[in-house]
């Protein structure tokens, strides 16, 4: 095959983006992931508006990680104005990711990705063969959001949380209502990690620069250090002096880098690979009995890292749930000043950054997020580039089909990953 | 209240928002109908369709279409059989379209696959991101909320 490859539209990502393959002499020269969806202004959005919208606005960055765009938000200005909050809300706040985890990862492993692994076109067909297996997978993400809707009022885009805390603290009972439920989901979840283990992975070992948050005592999820695989230790207040974000003509979002210049990856196998001696104990028997080797560094195995942290979210959650009491206010008390902060947590997908300036009135000054797909492109493109003398031996439809797969592996959410930056012309 | 009427689209993404509109024009032309039943509207529902259509005897679904080779504004009848035809393209940014939700619940839920479900599909012009509804689409809605009304009726007569 000797013409270009141009994927118009990827099917089962998160947003809009396109595949370029650019070939001279029949040799490669060329790989861009287009992001095309409508630049999204959500850092202009957030000018001049008061600290305690900003949760609720940056949570409709996306449907499936709002808590992720909550949580780094809240935590980054409660950065500025000195706030603690009190352990029982620490401890809501993990069980909301639980269900963000939960809700997003049962999507992603069975309604996303495994379809590809087993040559299915799509969920729909899997179910004609498997209808079990999707019949658990729609229930495994139905009880995630659940546990959203018990804590944020709703199942997508839960409005409860705020900077200092959540508006009112949940009802103790909708809450244990879900713990049969969640018993269950962490039995499937068990039984997804022996599925996941065996499936037909295709070969592609990279060695990647894995980053996530690291936190000593649990599985990193909010609070912590940024940590490379590389040996790589950044507080999350020099996050931007470590990781660069520039912009590139063919992408509507940035792509980053690390200040050598070099592509990493975040998301659930930096995760896994980094952070295994903080994950519950049933995730680690998991891990144990699947045989499964760490690290792992096949992107399309970054499914299995998924399932290992479903039954990670699964155990956490009921964990929470029993420890649930509340008392006291729920939100502690906020005394504004001007300042900038910085937080990162971590989203199903990965890293996730936010840094806000505020003024004595507590109005957003400046606003930078830099989400976990954006952070992904390059690296995507670079294992893309070193599939593409393959990808251009076969046919148009097989090509297509296989760059998706590896596309879709990565469970990017292109639509999260696009906002706006200010672009700067120079006439040479 | 076992039979549902669920309006289907993304408001802010111009003609997508023709099935949210269909429902509340015919709301309003039909208050007496629209007691009996379920109203459910929803922007972007994905697989939370399936708990939408959850424990309903029937269900109205009402949601544009993209069709070129009808004109903008032409309301049609469908099975959901028939839906499957209208297939989404990468329009919604969360890739699970009602046609394909509802296949693959009709395929793993025996109640929604014995549920009677007919979709009015309006056919848009404009799927570009804003608000508003094309001319078309907005001359377009009696005859929509008229097509509700009869497909409500016959499922509430016995």
């Amino acid at each position: 095959m000797r013409e270009n490859i141009e994927v118009g539209a990827l099917a089962r990502v998160e947003g809009e983006g396109g595949l370029y393959i650019g070939l001279t002499d029949g040799n490669v020269t060329e790989v861009r992931v287009d992001i095309y969806e409508p630049p999204r202004f959500f850092e202009g959005f957030l000018i001049e508006r008061f600290l305690q919208e900003v949760p609720d606005i940056t949570a409709r960055i996306c449907g499936i990680c709002p808590v992720a765009y909550q949580m780094s938000s809240v935590y980054a200005l409660e950065s500025i104005l000195g706030v603690t909050v009190s352990p029982q809300v620490r401890l809501l706040r993990r069980l909301l990711y639980c269900g963000e985890y939960i809700e997003s990862h049962a999507l992603h492993i069975y309604l996303l990705q495994a379809p590809d692994l087993l040559g299915k076109e799509s969920a729909l067909e899997l179910a004609e063969v498997a209808p079990e297996v999707v019949k658990d997978a729609l229930r495994l993400k139905k009880i995630g959001n659940e546990i959203l809707k018990a804590i944020g009022g709703r199942s997508v885009h839960p409005v409860n949380v705020c900077v200092g805390g959540f508006y009112r603290w949940p009802d103790v009972e909708p809450l244990r209502a879900l713990l049969p439920d969640l018993e269950w989901g962490l039995k499937a979840a068990r039984e997804c990690v022996r599925w996941a283990k065996d499936l037909p992975y295709p070969d592609l070992e990279v060695d990647y620069e894995f980053v996530a948050l690291h936190h000593p005592e649990e599985y990193g999820v909010i609070e912590g250090e940024v940590w490379s695989s590389k040996g790589r230790k950044t507080p999350v207040t020099e996050f931007e002096k470590a990781y660069l974000e520039t912009h590139v003509r063919h992408s509507n979002a940035l792509h980053s880098h690390t200040v050598e210049g070099t592509p990493y990856l975040v998301g659930p196998m930096a995760r896994l690979n980094l952070n295994h001696a903080q994950l519950h104990p049933q995730a680690k028997e998991a891990l144990k009995e699947s045989g499964v080797v760490l690290p792992l560094r096949n992107p399309y195995k970054s499914l299995i890292a998924r399932a290992i942290e479903l039954v990670h979210f699964y155990a956490e959650a009921i964990e929470r749930i029993r420890e649930y009491r509340p008392k006291g206010p729920a939100h502690a008390a906020l005394k504004l000043k001007a300042g900038e902060g910085a937080a990162a947590t971590e989203a199903p997908r990965g890293l996730l950054y936010h840094r806000y300036a505020i003024n004595k009135q507590g109005r957003i000054q400046r606003a930078r997020i830099v989400p976990p797909t954006a952070q992904n492109l390059p690296r995507m493109e670079a294992d893309l580039f070193a599939l593409a003398p393959k990808l251009v031996k076969m046919e148009h439809a097989e090509a297509t089909l296989t760059a998706e797969h590896l596309v879709r592996s990565y469970d990017p959410c292109i639509s999260c990953a696009t906002h706006f930056l200010k672009l700067t012309i120079e006439n040479k | 209240m076992d039979i549902v009427v669920i309006g289907i689209g993304q408001s802010l993404r111009g003609d997508d928002g023709a099935g949210l509109a269909a429902v509340r024009r015919w709301q309003e032309a039909f208050p007496a109908t629209a007691r009996r039943v379920r109203v459910e509207t929803a922007e972007l529902p994905g697989l939370g369709l399936l708990d939408l259509l959850a424990g309903a005897r029937a269900a109205v679904l009402v949601d544009a279409v993209r069709a070129d080779s009808l004109a903008p504004g032409a309301v049609l009848r469908l099975d959901p059989e028939e839906a499957a035809a209208f297939a989404p393209g990468a329009g919604s940014a969360h890739g699970w379209g009602a046609a394909e939700t509802l296949a693959l619940g009709r395929a793993l839920d025996p109640s929604l696959a014995a549920c009677r479900i007919r979709l009015i599909g309006v056919v848009g012009a404009d799927f570009a991101t804003g608000a508003g509804l094309s001319p078309q689409v907005r001359a377009a809605l009696e005859a929509a909320a008229a097509a509700i009304e009869e497909e409500v009726g016959r499922l509430l007569s016995p």
